[in-house]
């Protein structure tokens, strides 16, 4: 061992480390933006990842499919006397329609916010590995103008935003995280503000959390908790999720409400970068940065 | 060590030259892995990068532990190079303790593989998660942590005996067998 330290193969491993600290170091000051190896390696790999990704779904589903069946089997039966209900009420709904309507609300979405700037739809490339708060990868990056801090939505709702963009690629932190902070109102009512944020609670459940919320409120559950704009990260009136449970913080000063996200986010197909929109805060990356 | 002959010379050439490929389309296969599907997984390029460190010189266990941490950190979206420095070390280290005091062992390879990923899993809690004081984060030390350990763990066991098989056709013998030695006299 002592020989090792005092050879020449040792001061050139000691040179190695040093020069991988160098290149983490530099991984820091970029902001967001992704190094050129990093990107290079995701842009080579991305065809692979994505096929990978739709047999690992395929997969998931059958094994999910498998081991669920009893469970699958009660909320069949449970489903199918809804499906009944329904069925006299809705006699022309079918898939087609389906398909129509979730269309229509993305136009609805385009048209109430005529002023944002979508990005094309982008496929989600597959799920940060092994990450609690369900981060996502998807397949436009900094050539389709994406940049970090950009809200990521569904038809249905907010998702999250991008933190770290390559070429090709960008990485998403969802609505889970407790690292991403969206401030909220209820929208029957308009007055019930709140911040949105994941905690490791609630993101095992796959739901969020609505905190900061006066002691008075006058939520319920089932209401609809939407984007506020007050940040300048996110645009206003967007859909996040809706109220499950209702309580009060730890220290009793303020209400918090457990929210279910429009979107489902543990299995996303596709989603929609939003690049403008009226309001943004034009130096939010700088904050997120010197933050 | 014996003198080889031009024939030998080149057989060794070629059987290092596929090991290596081999080692490569491997880890490019788990980095794949890990980046599909929503399910909890096992943090395979670990064990992996041990697997070659084990067998291999200690420049090529640091070069191949700094390649899997870059992808280890792009498949678990972390700060690239966190994990790069960190197999580096632990391949280098894990090198040469088989180099100088450990025998090739399975049990051997188990309990290091096992200490390192745990090290590994520890190391990412605590910077990535317990660091920022999310309430309630010791669930994800307990519930997710220890979990990826163990699988990765598990994993390790399949990953050995696939780096076994190609090692047993692949990797050059530095010694001769007694049988061989007979053999060849």
């Amino acid at each position: 061992m002592r020989e090792f330290l005092k050879s020449t193969r040792f001061k050139v491993l000691l040179a190695f480390l040093a020069f991988l600290v160098g290149i983490m170091i530099y991984a820091v000051t970029k902001g967001g933006y992704s190094l050129s190896g990093a990107s290079f390696v995701n842009t080579v790999t991305k065809p692979l990842r994505f096929v990978s990704n739709g047999i690992s779904m395929k997969l998931e589903k059958t094994v999910d499919r498998i081991s669920n069946a009893d469970s699958y089997y009660e909320e069949n039966q449970q489903l199918k006397k809804q499906i009944g209900e329904l069925n006299k009420q809705l006699t022309n709904y079918d898939d087609l329609q389906k398909e129509v309507e979730d269309l229509r609300k993305l136009v609805v979405i385009k048209e109430e916010h005529p002023d944002n700037v979508y990005s094309q739809s982008a496929e989600v490339l597959g799920y940060v590995a092994n990450d609690p708060f369900r981060g996502f990868t998807i397949d436009r990056g900094s050539d389709d103008g994406i940049k970090p801090y950009c809200p990521v939505i569904t038809p249905e709702g907010v998702v999250g935003i991008t933190i770290e963009v390559s070429d090709k690629t960008s990485t998403v932190r969802t609505i889970l995280s407790p690292d991403l902070s969206i401030a909220a109102v209820c929208s029957s009512t308009n007055t019930d503000f709140g911040i949105v944020e994941g905690t490791v609670l609630t993101a095992e459940k796959g739901t969020t959390k609505l905190t900061h919320l006066n002691t008075s409120h006058g939520l319920k559950e089932g209401d609809l908790i939407i984007t506020s704009g007050n940040s300048g990260l996110f645009p206003k009136d967007y859909a996040i999720g809706t109220v499950k449970n209702i309580g009060f913080e730890a220290n009793g000063l303020s209400a918090c409400a457990e929210i279910e996200p429009c979107a489902d986010i543990t299995r996303l197909g596709s989603v929609f970068v939003i690049l403008d929109f009226d309001g943004k805060k034009e130096d939010a990356d700088e904050d997120k940065n010197n933050s | 060590m014996r003198i080889k002959t031009t024939r030998e010379k080149r057989i060794l050439y070629t059987k290092t030259t596929v090991r290596w490929i081999l080692y490569y389309v491997l880890i490019l296969l788990f980095f794949t892995i890990m980046t599909s599907g929503t399910y909890t997984k096992p943090v395979l390029l670990v064990p992996a990068a041990l697997c070659i460190a084990i067998g291999n010189d200690v420049m090529a266990a640091a070069v191949t532990g700094a390649v899997c941490g870059f992808l280890t950190d792009m498949a678990c979206g972390r700060l690239f190079g966190y994990n790069a420095v960190l197999l580096t070390v632990f391949c280098i280290a894990v090198s040469l303790v088989f180099e100088l005091y450990l025998r090739n062992k399975f049990v051997n390879y188990l309990w290091i593989s096992a200490l390192v990923s745990f090290l590994q899993c520890w190391l990412d809690y605590k910077f990535y998660y317990q660091m920022w004081g999310y309430e309630n984060v010791e669930r994800i030390f307990y519930h997710h942590t220890m979990r990826i350990w163990v699988y990765t763990v598990i994993a390790s066991i399949v990953l050995y005996l696939i780096f076994r098989l190609i090692n047993r056709f692949l990797m050059p013998r530095e010694h001769l067998t007694i049988e061989e030695a007979i053999r060849t006299s």
